[in-house]
């Protein structure tokens, strides 16, 4: 088999793979195909995901279903403001169990430790404990004292805000947003959809999840993501694109001069293009295109954007911002 | 098909893609900016519409079109080769093809070497590759007509509108050269009828015969100044007739005839017998006198007349009142015969006679009620003045009887009236001899347009040599009409019938033409200029001899009142031209004799003219 075919193969195993993942997550979550995608790709990404959603809509079951049918292991973090640090890294206690009387001191792990993490209404905790997550979300690795406590791989944090109660909260500093690679957003579910949850959560429907695919299946899907080829003028798109969220840019266009104060960082491109390659992947193909771009765009942008106050005050979405930037810009330019 | 071949065919496609993007680009540039010399041409042919502006001086500004449609151009070349991706074509056949950028990745990784082909891009340029068997550039790329062409289509349809538009403008155009005929007069016969109207004018005592005549001198030195032509010449001359024709009121023969029978009555008294006689020969001037003089006698009652003067003079005056209504009477009378015959006409023709002798009667009966209606309009006014003449003369009838002084009174009215008379009888004599003048002028100048340029030519050199112009030996012209070289010839109306020729001043009748070196001097008898060159072949004697032996004596001449003979005159005049003091007389005498035959003897009218014509050629000239 040659290295093509060889290839072609690695793309279709990881088209199928996603396609069973898809599908056994669709067995418990209802629609939200936007949001499954966006989840996997952050988790195929290697890297987090920010959800945000009004309470209910089954952000928790969507995770947990997940680490589930990844068959990782998953803990879940209620944020709320008297939440401490040591609470999500993990304490150190006194264990005076062993025989022989003599007391020593054994790391307890905290909900970190895990493969997936749901880290609910994060931002209802104080910046230092989001500084605590955020830190492991990064680094991948939890010090405690002098000791440094490897985080398993795949690591995904799934970060969810609650848009409805943001009296009394701890936003996400611009800083720590740009560590989550997609923000996705969960709409409410329509109508059949509704039906389709009533039916399965109010009966005794019972869904099993199984596990669909490995962690080794994930770290290699993972690799192959990393190999997926973009064409310079693909990667050129990607780059004017992030570019033109800058006020100051020849590309940016009147919404951006009006409304936004900072435009989105390197990660913004990086979180483009990663996306873009996954996305080409979902759809069976070799290389990632402007379209998977186009696609990845919003969800890696929209908390990459600061808006300035009047953007702010009149209430100019980033979403509406970068719709504007995809439609304007030029898919080509030399 | 090898991978290599795949990438080549997929290059192509491509190439045409971008190649067709590019040129919509430039037309789409190119039409954004076609309005620009759009715009100026229409500006530039409105405003040479609305100034005016020629064509000539248009031009210039119609060239400045070429800057705005230079601007075209590189707007259509900047649109055309403006920085894009090289794959804009692949990226185009993607679209088109729903092919979600396989063919732009596969050219993108295909133009890196081999060896950094990573397995995925292999995989990426095979897989365009199977799935892009057919493109379509065409499709993929299509040229459309860009919408802002419609802007310029309107552009130009209201160019195309403004160019035929026609604005009217108020051009004071120059009044068109009439290329006028102009009547020709010669030289010789403008100066002869201005002479005449300066004759006329200076006679011209009465108001309308002033105007009249003035009206003749403008009309003549209007055909002197070639301003006129042939139509208008005679429009003018008709018009100037008809109103002197018309303004002609008193029928004079009716106002002699009653003159005559007043004078008949008024010669049986002594004390108006001067009168009588005066009025008989229509010198009424004197008769005015005469009864002045009577009227003051009776007044002044020195030296009164007798009784029966004055019953003589009292019947005179009442018998002389009554003659001159008879005449008004014959007409009257002839008037009613030709009205009864008329209704005696009409009666027949109503009751079926309708013979065109019948017709033929009636109209001739309207004729001659016409003309007798015109002779009873003259005759009232020329009644009128009688009657007025009648009247005081019969008040001074009636009031003899009573008061001398009051008949005196009548008797001057009288005087006036004969007064009145006179100068009424003098304005149409004056308006006759215009008349007559209008229609000599009238006569010539038909005359000369008859004869063309010729005939024109023939009476200039006529005038030149009857003021004794220089004359050329042996040149006499082209003879014209039958006319013999050396002569004028004048015929009468339309030139075809008999004439009349008038020898050319310096030209003996009957000499050869042509005969060059001949001089006056050498023609037997002839008298000319200057001295004769060489001798006389006819000489009768021996050269002079000159002896010396001679002795000088002064002699004077003794004027004998003789002077040359009229015939020398006349041929000396036709040799040197009609000037001098003796042909003027000699002309008078002749000229005088000529008219007194023309009134006294019967000589038909055109013949009139021809002598008056012939008198008026060899006129005396200054």
């Amino acid at each position: 088999m040659s290295d093509v075919e060889a290839a072609r193969e690695e793309v279709q195993v990881f088209q199928k793979q996603v396609g069973t993942l898809r599908e056994e997550i669709g067995r418990v979550i209802v629609g939200n195909r936007e949001v499954v995608d966006g989840v996997i790709t952050c988790v195929l990404a290697g890297s987090h995901a920010l959800l945000e959603g009004v309470p209910g809509l089954g952000k928790t079951m969507l995770v947990r279903t997940l680490a589930e049918a990844l068959a990782l292991e998953f803990s879940r973090i209620q944020f709320t403001p008297d939440l401490m640090p040591a609470d999500i890294i993990g304490t150190v206690v006194v264990d005076d169990s062993a025989t022989g009387g003599a007391a020593k001191f054994e790391f307890r792990k905290g909900p970190v430790f895990a493969n997936i993490v749901l880290a609910d209404e994060v931002n209802r905790a104080t910046p230092k404990t989001q500084s605590a997550l955020l830190e492991a979300m990064q680094e991948h690795r939890v010090t405690v004292g002098r000791t440094t406590y490897q985080l398993e791989e795949p690591y995904f944090v799934l970060a969810t805000q609650n848009p409805l109660e943001m009296e009394g909260t701890y936003p996400l500093p611009e800083a720590q947003l740009d560590r989550f690679f997609f923000k996705l957003m969960m709409p409410f579910p329509s109508r059949d959809e509704l039906h389709t949850i009533i039916d399965r959560t109010t009966t005794d429907h019972e869904v099993k999840v199984s596990r669909v695919l490995t962690r080794d299946d994930v770290l290699g899907m993972q690799k192959l993501v990393r190999r997926v080829p973009v064409a310079r003028h693909v990667q050129d798109y990607a780059i004017r694109l992030v570019l033109a969220t800058h006020p100051g840019n020849a590309e940016a266009t009147e919404l951006v001069k009006r409304f936004v104060r900072t435009g989105a960082s390197p990660r913004g491109v990086q979180a483009v293009l990663l996306g873009a390659k996954i996305r080409a992947l979902f759809a069976g193909r070799f290389a990632a295109s402007i379209d998977d771009v186009r696609v990845s765009a919003l969800p890696a942008l929209r908390h990459r954007i600061l808006r300035s106050f009047e953007g702010e005050a009149e209430g100019v979405a980033e979403d509406k911002i970068l719709d504007e930037i995809l439609k304007k810009l030029p898919e080509s330019k030399g | 098909m090898s991978q290599a071949n795949h990438i080549s065919r997929l290059e192509r496609a491509a190439r045409s893609a971008g190649r067709r993007l590019k040129l919509r680009r430039a037309l789409t540039a190119a039409s954004a900016c076609l309005p620009l010399p759009l715009g100026y041409a229409a500006v530039v042919v409105g405003l040479a519409k609305v100034l005016p502006l020629t064509v000539a001086q248009a031009r210039p500004w119609l060239w400045g079109t070429l800057v705005p449609a230079a601007f075209v151009v590189a707007a259509a070349l900047r649109g055309a080769w403006s920085s894009r991706s090289p794959f804009e074509g692949a990226l185009a056949l993607d679209r088109h093809h729903g092919l979600e950028d396989r063919i732009a990745n596969a050219l993108a990784f295909s133009k890196l070497p081999v060896a950094e082909q990573t397995p995925l891009m292999q995989a990426a340029i095979a897989d365009a590759a199977e799935r892009a068997p057919k493109l379509e550039p065409r499709r993929a790329a299509r040229i459309r007509l860009p919408r802002e062409l419609a802007y310029s289509a309107a552009l130009l349809v209201g160019l195309f509108g403004l160019g035929l538009l026609e604005v009217r403008q108020l051009r004071l155009v120059p009044p068109p050269i009439v290329q006028v005929r102009p009547m020709l007069l010669s030289a010789d016969d403008v100066e002869l009828f201005r002479e005449i109207g300066q004759d006329l004018a200076k006679s011209a005592d009465d108001p309308q015969v002033s105007a009249a005549a003035r009206r003749f001198n403008q009309l003549v030195e209007d055909i002197a100044a070639h301003r006129m032509d042939r139509r208008e010449v005679f429009e003018r001359l008709g018009s100037l007739e008809r109103e002197l024709a018309e303004s002609s009121e008193l029928d004079r023969e009716a106002q002699d005839e009653g003159l005559k029978e007043l004078a008949r009555e008024l010669e049986k008294s002594g004390l108006t017998k001067s009168a009588a006689e005066a009025l008989s020969e229509k010198r009424l001037a004197d008769a005015e006198q005469a009864l002045r003089e009577l009227a003051e006698r009776l007044k002044k009652k020195q030296s009164p007349p007798s009784k029966a003067e004055l019953d003589k003079l009292r019947s005179a005056l009442q018998k002389a009142s009554a003659a001159s209504s008879e005449h008004q009477a014959g007409i009257d009378q002839r008037r009613k015969e030709l009205e009864e015959e008329e209704q005696s006409l009409l009666k027949k023709k109503q009751q079926g006679d309708s013979s065109p002798k019948n017709e033929q009667k009636l109209a001739e009966n309207r004729r001659k009620l016409e003309r007798l209606s015109r002779d009873k309009q003259r005759s009232d006014k020329s009644q009128q003045q009688l009657s007025e003449l009648d009247k005081q003369l019969q008040e001074a009838a009636r009031q003899l009887m009573q008061d001398a002084q009051a008949a005196g009174q009548s008797l001057e009215s009288a005087a006036e009236d004969v007064n009145r008379m006179g100068k009424q009888q003098q304005t149409d004599e004056q308006k006759k001899e215009m008349l007559k003048r209008l229609q000599e002028l009238r006569e010539v100048l038909r005359q000369q347009g008859k004869g063309g340029k010729e005939q024109m030519d023939r009476m200039q050199r006529f005038g030149e040599r009857a003021r004794g112009g220089g004359k050329q030996p042996g040149q006499n012209g082209q003879p014209g009409n039958g006319s013999q070289p050396g002569q004028l010839r004048l015929t009468h109306g339309s030139g075809d019938g008999p004439g009349i020729d008038v020898p050319m001043p310096g030209s003996s009748p009957g000499a050869s033409p042509g005969k060059e070196g001949e001089s006056d001097g050498a023609q037997t008898g002839a008298t000319g200029k200057g001295y004769g060159q060489g001798h006389d072949e006819h000489l009768a004697g021996d050269p002079t001899k000159l002896d010396g032996k001679t002795q000088d004596v002064t002699a004077a001449g003794v004027d004998s009142g003789q002077g040359a003979a009229s015939a020398e005159v006349i041929y000396g005049a036709a040799q040197r031209g009609f000037v001098g003091r003796g042909y003027q007389k000699v002309f008078t005498d002749y000229q005088t004799v000529a008219e007194q035959v023309m009134q006294q003897d019967e000589i038909p009218p055109g013949y009139r003219f021809y002598v008056r014509r012939y008198f008026q050629l060899i006129r005396p000239r200054d």
